[in-house]
């Protein structure tokens, strides 16, 4: 094995370790575990409701509003007398928790132009997601019957109960979209939120697991021995970036299945392809996320050489994850280009802003930005990628003496 | 074959404030072991760490196997191994993983093989050789580094405290490693509080004090100028 390799292969079991690991594997399985409960309150849901009806009217609109619930719901219980109580009982029994009481004058009152009026029993005994959202499932039932009713007085078919037809045209920033605002917001919340919250991620990780890198060199005691082997100073900067992004990229990609089967993204965008991005353009989003990790994992190495054990790591690592959180939130609720020169420039200064915008500035063919951008990001990790190499061939690795810079940590850990 | 394993000549370093090595001059021949003895803070491990390119110099010239350790750093880092005062091993893998991980940076395929079975050899640590590293006390970590620094055969071995945290036994077994290494193309040079484990096992030895070499020499000529029955009573004289 060549000393290159060998030195990847010496991080990535480094940085497999359970205490690194662990953590990082834990929030995936939370978030898998709550896509399986949504799935199961979904799932639930989508059954027809259990009621029971207590029906002392008689009339032909009562009559319609059993028929309704007949046909959209299984009706566990059905009288013309008795009490309310009896009727959720035995409702209960069957696994519902809803009784409709119609009381006798209901079809008078439609005949005389007046509104009928129901009565209805919920019986909440969970008080949880599927124990409130049933009674949703009831009311929907209500409406239904009462689409039925209407009908039933006034004879109108359904285009005149219903006489408006809608065609959408939606512009986003002169772009034609055939498709309600409604659903072009559900596009953007998917582009914008999901894919720069990956983006954060992969930041976050990569930058921890060099710095544990780092922390571990220190804590261990290894990093005398190492570096007085005979191996250049930019193979062991190289091997530590290619080693701590990659296990950063893997917990990313565990974090992104976390996240896709937990169902807490939004999903398809369906028939607003329009508003989707192509190969290409996740190609260019690729090339912009990886010389931002290049250029982060350099200066998580630098921010490394000054942390003397895991804590210290985590402590350093905060500024860095700032730095990735402002332009994520920036792209939620706002649009760079709208800001002002100031704010745009701060943003745009910072490196992480880069890839995150990039999909949004690609679904408006903004790809000179997009590639502007690139280059940006390009100069940042030479830049960043020279500066851990110079710290590591100076006394600052053996001493941890950083000057101004060492004052700077130490004010940050503190 | 070289001569002369390290020629230090008028080396300086600061930090900060604190001039740790002022002038600094010795030199460390083939086929022996030069010892480098002094209070704590008279800048041993400072030496050592600037002869293993760890530490950058302000001032002088250091040459170690005919390299600069300015000019060709990566020349002298294949010509020498430093074993550090306070040092350990990874973690996640065995004694043996260990030992192979640093011969892949010295040789490849049968040569690095040879020199893994050296290492076990000398690190003497039987089946636990197969060990994770993390089960190892410190005496089986110690063990396995001096292994691991003197499998390569190399030029010039800088030991930092090699017998440091060590009970007596592994410490004799150590010392004696240590004393069989020299040859016409081996040297070692070790740094040591240990005044005996210095008399037994240096031919020369330099005393240092405020970043210089306050005195030179085999154990013998120093007890003989300085009138003293051993080395530690030598050691008083200069210090005080």
């Amino acid at each position: 094995m060549r000393p290159f390799t060998r030195l990847i292969w010496k991080e990535a079991r480094e940085l497999l370790r359970p205490r690194y690991i662990l953590p990082i594997l834990l929030l995936p399985l939370i978030f898998v575990g709550m896509g399986q409960g949504f799935s199961g309150v979904e799932a639930q849901l989508g059954q027809e409701p259990t009621v029971g009806v207590l029906n002392h009217d008689g009339g032909e609109y009562s009559q319609v509003v059993v028929e309704t619930l007949e046909s959209r719901s299984n009706l566990a219980h059905r009288s013309t007398s008795g009490s309310v109580e009896t009727a959720l009982n035995e409702t209960s029994a069957s696994g519902g928790n809803a009784v409709i009481e119609i009381p006798e004058n209901f079809t008078d009152r439609i005949e005389s132009g007046e509104r009928g009026r129901v009565h209805l029993y919920t019986s909440v005994e969970s008080v949880s997601i599927v124990g409130i959202a049933s009674s949703a499932q009831v009311e929907e039932l209500l409406s239904h019957s009462a689409h039925n009713v209407t009908v039933a007085v006034t004879g109108a078919t359904e285009a005149e109960l219903d006489p408006i037809e809608r065609d959408h045209t939606t512009y986003v920033k002169g772009r034609q979209l055939a498709a309600p605002p409604g659903v072009v917001s559900a596009a953007f919340t998917s582009q914008f939120i999901f894919v720069p919250v990956i983006i954060m991620l992969a930041i976050v990780f990569s930058g921890q697991m060099v710095m544990n890198s780092m922390a571990s060199e220190t804590e261990h005691k290894t990093l005398e021995t190492l570096l007085s082997m005979p191996v250049e100073r930019r193979s062991i900067v190289g091997a530590k970036l290619v080693g701590g992004s990659v296990v950063g990229l893997i917990a990313t990609a565990l974090y992104t299945a976390g996240i896709a089967f937990s169902n807490l993204s939004i999903g398809s965008v369906g028939e607003t392809s329009a508003l989707t991005l192509g190969a290409g353009d996740y190609l260019l989003v690729g090339l912009s996320l990886f010389f931002t990790l290049v250029g982060t994992l350099a200066v998580a190495l630098c921010l490394g050489l000054f942390a003397d054990s895991q804590q210290g790591a985590q402590m350093l690592l905060l500024p860095l994850s700032g730095l990735a959180i402002v332009p994520m939130f920036a792209t939620m609720f706002t649009d760079v280009d709208v800001l002002g020169p100031a704010a745009k420039g701060i943003l745009l200064a910072i490196p992480f802003t880069h890839p995150i915008i990039a999909p949004k500035r690609l679904l408006f063919d903004d790809q000179a930005l997009v590639l502007a951008g690139i280059g940006y990001e390009i100069l940042f990790s030479l830049a960043a990628v020279w500066l851990a190499v110079k710290l590591f061939e100076s006394d600052r690795p053996i001493t941890g003496n950083a000057g101004w810079l060492q004052r700077f940590v130490r004010l940050v850990q503190r | 074959m070289v001569s002369q394993a390290v020629q230090v000549d008028n080396l300086h370093k600061r930090y900060g404030d604190v001039q740790a090595l002022q002038g600094l001059s010795f030199e460390v021949r083939a086929d022996e072991i030069f010892g480098l003895v002094g209070p704590n803070g008279a800048g041993k491990t400072t030496t050592l760490r600037t002869l293993a390119t760890l530490l950058n110099k302000d001032d002088g010239d250091v040459t170690v196997a005919g390299h600069g350790v300015d000019g060709d750093p990566d020349a002298v880092r294949r010509s020498i191994r430093y074993l550090p005062e306070d040092a350990g091993a990874y973690e996640t893998m065995s004694g043996r993983q260990f030992l192979e991980f640093v011969a892949d940076f010295y040789a490849q395929g049968d040569e690095a093989a040879a020199m893994v079975d050296r290492g076990v050899e000398i690190a003497a640590l039987d089946d636990r050789i197969d060990d994770d590293t993390q089960a190892y006390s410190k005496g089986m970590t110690r063990k396995l580094l001096l292994g691991s620094a003197l499998m390569t055969d190399p030029t010039l071995a800088i030991l930092d405290e090699p017998t440091s945290g060590l009970d007596v036994q592994n410490s004799k077994a150590v010392r004696e490693v240590v004393k069989e290494f020299p040859n016409e193309e081996r040297s070692i040079l070790l740094s040591s509080h240990d005044m005996l484990e210095v008399e037994y096992l240096c031919d020369r030895v330099g005393l240092l004090n405020d970043g210089v070499i306050v005195t030179s020499g085999s154990p013998e000529e120093l007890m003989a100028e300085y009138d003293a029955e051993n080395l530690e009573d030598v050691f008083l004289e200069v210090v005080a």
